[in-house]
């Protein structure tokens, strides 16, 4: 050890107060533990707390207060207050939210492991007219077809599974590229054609039909998010996959097998994205090779809106489920009001990018999270 | 000769200091002063409010209402509104215990964003004189890597010396301004240590101010000129160093006198091997011999490269073996991944804390069960209470600082993470519990209660392989300790063992064969 000499004039035992009133700028307050008056501690941090707590509410819940601020403009808005406050309005409203709510809820199960799949509309299009062809050209059963469509989408995400873990590439890009291969088969499959004879009756009434006054598809949206609630929440599955969205390479030293789980999440992802195309058949009744381009997107933006409320900055179901509404009713809303139709991929673009800069703050906020993961 | 009476200037000086986290007051009016020219050391347990203190003068960290700052000269401010451009406008500079560091950059870059990129014609990035520049501080400090290494390719404690330079890069003459370091030598070796507070003696003598935090006394009495120390927030008193012992600074830190030496081992420990390992090669590792006695607490003393680190992540898994044979419990054990070895029985708490033991953004209660999962998963139904319930006996059970065991893993101080870490493996019971530097930033009370809970899983039959950097530290807390030199296991020293041999013995030069004869 070194010692270093010490030229300071100063005793153990501090200097003269005289003397620091001189040299402390500050305060002439003495270098010893500052006595607080009783309560006064106590007080403070109460009042703090409590404004603490107000924004934490605040931030937990504004998308929740969003929505019933929409809801009640536009059940009074007298431009759409006839319409919108019917039940059928809001059965449409809802219904019409169906296919991207399974989407949304099944990219979740990808996105909490710090993956992306862009192609999961394209999925739920192939699943899509793929059932179309089994049920119009090869005359195969009802559950048949549906069981096949939901194959067909958990088998496109196993194969962006094995190229993401397998390959190592960033899964935005596989996933482009599966989307895109996608659109080209079923272009060449379809030869662009649309299927309009031959499904069978029972799924296109599912998809009109309604149960306890609620359409039937919109109770298959209330299971797969319990479905995926259980999973994400309540299973050491769903609890692996924080973890490796948190931090892999912890991940793995807890022993937990990163490339399986990840491979089987796009698995997972594939099959929900199966389902959402076999609702968009029952929905429309007939087998479209047109894939609208924005569902993966809106998709996003519903799991990237979803995490701003309840738990904020971590993905999760019941604010993806909010954040769907909010879109539904926002987008039904300005279209009762007359705006056009391009109103709603305008109003879902801007809520993403709404909600990719929410989420840019709220990861600063936790920026060791941040630089840590890419390690 | 000076002959102005005025004593010392100031060159930081806070006061009414206060820091509420979500009900929880971090620090209370707290009242600081550091003279210029002097290094500072703040002390203070695990969640004291010492990095608290350290984020609100970088302005990362708003304090509540009412504190004031002033900066030398300077007229006070209030802290409310003190913002890391008026730190920076201030000539503070910092390495924060997590420093911030982008591991996918190369160092060259990382100094730079600390400082401002070189500017050729027309404001492009002139790479060859920043690689110069940093080439030349990288040489300065002793780190040898080239400038274009990215960060992640340097090991944990290079990492954290290149966190210190990107600080200290552009503070090569100013004697104004304050040099505010959290930690810095947690992650460090003691050979570094010495290297680091070597520099640190070398710029407080030519005039620069130094704050600093740690938790190694023997370190902070070497270097510091006075201290102050918190407990619970609070300021318990500011010394001059001078005259003082470990033994004082202790009982200063956790209120009463507390005994350092750690509990001894049973003596009638047993001969029979938990773990034989023979020949192992791999990495830096050219040929391991060495056997871990069942119950037995076996220190590895060897420097920074010596494959300490690599000898535990190949006996977990982790790292590629090349060769040799290791048996556990007389049977062949081969573990291909840390599931495998995990199974067998063996667990593992890394070096790099942040990197590879933390799920940020997780819950406490997440973080303690991370890999198990499993076990609380029963007839479909995950057992959130059963989980709660172990988290709790954990956090209690390690001394863990918390509000609430649903809080994010990060709104822990340092220390508190440590024990999170320490507290998911140790309680799982391991037959060989993997050791790598566990008690880093750990605060000089808890340092002792975590070696009493390993001793506890030691008496149940867990033999534990310890690898700590400080030889004094290394030499209390295991029963044997295994000097690793060269690749080899050079020496086993048994009980009573001296920290200074342990030293010497891993700082002996190789001798090639046939040198030295003549
Ligand atoms: N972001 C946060 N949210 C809530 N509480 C926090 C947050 N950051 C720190 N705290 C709490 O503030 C207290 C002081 O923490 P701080 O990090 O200053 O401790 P420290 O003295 O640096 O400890 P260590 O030696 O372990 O690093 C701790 O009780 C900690 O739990
Ligand atoms: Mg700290």
């Amino acid at each position: 050890m070194t010692t270093r000499s010490k030229p300071r004039p100063e005793t153990a035992t501090g200097e003269l107060p005289a003397q620091r009133a001189i040299d402390d700028p500050v305060v002439a307050q003495p270098d010893v533990p500052v006595v607080v008056a009783p309560g006064d501690a106590a007080s403070r941090s109460v009042a703090a707390s409590a404004g603490l707590l107000g924004t934490r509410i605040l931030r937990q819940y504004s998308l929740v207060f969003l929505l019933v601020a929409s809801f009640v403009l536009y059940s009074t808005w007298n431009k759409t207050s006839s319409v919108f406050l019917t039940g059928d309005s809001l059965r449409v409203m809802v219904a019409g939210q169906a296919v991207i709510g399974v989407l949304t809820l099944g990219i979740l199960v990808t996105m909490v492991a710090g993956n992306f799949d862009l192609s999961v509309g394209n999925i739920a299009g192939l699943s899509q007219i793929m059932t179309a062809t089994l049920y119009a050209k090869h005359g195969w059963g009802m559950w048949a077809g549906i069981v096949a469509g939901i194959a067909i989408g958990g088998f496109v995400g196993g194969i962006n599974g094995l190229l993401v873990t397998i390959l190592r590439v960033d899964p935005f890009i596989i996933t482009l590229g599966t989307a895109s291969a996608i659109l080209g088969f079923i272009d060449w499959y379809t030869k662009d054609q649309s299927i309009v004879t031959g499904i069978p009756a029972g799924i296109t009434h599912f998809g009109r039909n309604n149960f306890f006054g609620v359409p039937d598809i919109v109770w298959v949206l209330a299971i797969v998010a319990v479905v995926i609630y259980y999973l994400l929440e309540h299973t050491p599955y769903g609890r692996n996959l924080h973890a490796i969205g948190s931090n892999r390479a912890a991940a793995r030293l807890v022993g937990i097998r990163v490339e399986r789980s990840i491979a089987m999440a796009f698995v997972i992802n594939g099959i929900f994205a199966g389902i959402a195309g076999v609702l968009m058949l029952a929905r429309a009744g007939a087998g479209n090779p047109q894939i609208p381009p924005t569902l993966a997107l809106t998709a996003l933006a519903g799991a990237f809106l979803g995490a701003a409320s309840f738990k904020v900055g971590r993905l999760n179901v019941p604010g993806t489920i909010v954040a769907l509404l909010f879109l539904a009713v926002n987008i039904t809303g300005l279209q009762y009001a007359g705006v056009a139709n391009w109103i709603n991929e305008m109003f879902t673009g801007l809520s993403l990018i709404f909600a990719i800069a929410l989420a840019a703050v709220l990861s600063k906020e936790r920026s060791v999270k941040k630089t840590r993961k890419s390690a | 000769m000076p002959t102005v009476m005025a004593g010392p200037r100031t060159a930081l000086a806070m006061r009414g200091l206060s820091k509420t986290y979500a009900g929880h007051l971090a620090l209370d009016s707290l009242f600081l002063r550091i003279r210029a020219g002097e290094i500072h050391a703040l002390l203070g347990g695990n969640g004291s409010g010492k990095s608290t203190t350290i984020k609100i003068l970088a302005g990362v960290v708003t304090a509540d209402p009412g504190g004031e700052l002033v900066v030398g000269e300077g007229e006070p401010v209030g802290l409310h509104d003190w913002t890391p451009a008026k730190a920076q406008a201030a000539g503070l500079r910092f390495v924060h215990q997590q420093p911030a560091v982008f591991p996918e950059l190369s160092i060259a870059e990382n100094l730079a964003l600390g400082a401002e990129f070189p500017r050729g014609l027309g404001g492009r990035v002139d790479w060859r004189a920043l690689n110069a520049r940093t080439a030349e501080l990288l040489e300065r400090y002793e780190i040898h890597a080239s400038p274009k290494t990215p960060l992640a390719a340097l090991r944990a404690a290079d990492r954290c010396r290149v966190a210190i330079v990107r600080a200290l890069q552009d503070r090569d003459d100013a004697d104004s301004g304050v040099l505010i370091l959290d930690e810095p030598t947690a992650a460090l070796p003691a050979a570094e240590v010495e290297h680091l507070l070597e520099a640190l003696r070398g710029y407080a003598a030519a005039g620069q101010t130094i704050l600093y935090v740690s938790h190694r006394l023997d370190e902070v009495l070497s270097v510091a000129d006075r201290v102050t120390v918190l407990r619970d927030g609070r300021k318990v008193d500011t010394v001059e160093a001078e005259g003082l012992t470990e033994a004082d600074l202790i009982e200063m830190i956790v209120g009463r006198p507390l005994d350092r030496v750690f509990p001894a081992a049973p003596l009638d420990s047993t001969d029979d091997a938990a773990l034989t390992i023979r020949g192992l090669r791999g990495g830096p590792l050219r040929g391991v011999d060495l056997t871990l006695r069942k119950g037995e607490v076996l220190g590895i003393a060897g420097l920074l490269g010596s494959g300490r680190s690599e000898l535990l992540r190949m006996l977990f898994g982790a790292y590629p073996v090349e060769g040799g044979s290791v048996t556990l419990d007389g049977a062949e054990y081969a573990p291909g991944s840390p599931q495998a070895a995990m199974k067998a029985g063996v667990a593992y708490v890394p070096e790099d804390r942040q990197a590879e033991a933390l799920l940020s953004g997780e819950s406490i209660r997440h973080n303690l069960t991370a890999g198990q999962e499993s076990s609380y998963f029963r007839k479909f139904l995950y057992r959130h209470r059963l989980e709660r319930n172990d988290a709790q006996r954990s956090i209690g059970d390690f001394l863990i600082r918390v509000v609430s065991d649903t809080n994010p893993v990060e709104t822990l101080s340092g220390g508190n993470q440590q024990k999170v870490v320490m507290a998911r493996w140790l309680r799982r019971r391991p037959k060989v519990l993997l050791l790598d530097e566990p008690t880093q930033g750990v605060d000089v009370g808890a340092r002792a209660e975590i070696y009493q809970l390993i001793r506890r899983a030691t008496e149940q039959g867990t033999s534990v392989i310890l690898v700590v950097s400080e030889p004094e530290e290394l030499a209390h807390a295991s029963d044997r300790v295994a000097v690793l030199r060269g690749g080899r296991i050079t020496t086993v020293v048994e009980r009573p063992i001296d920290a200074h041999k342990l030293t010497e013995l891993m700082n002996i030069p190789q001798v090639a064969v046939g040198e030295g004869s003549s």
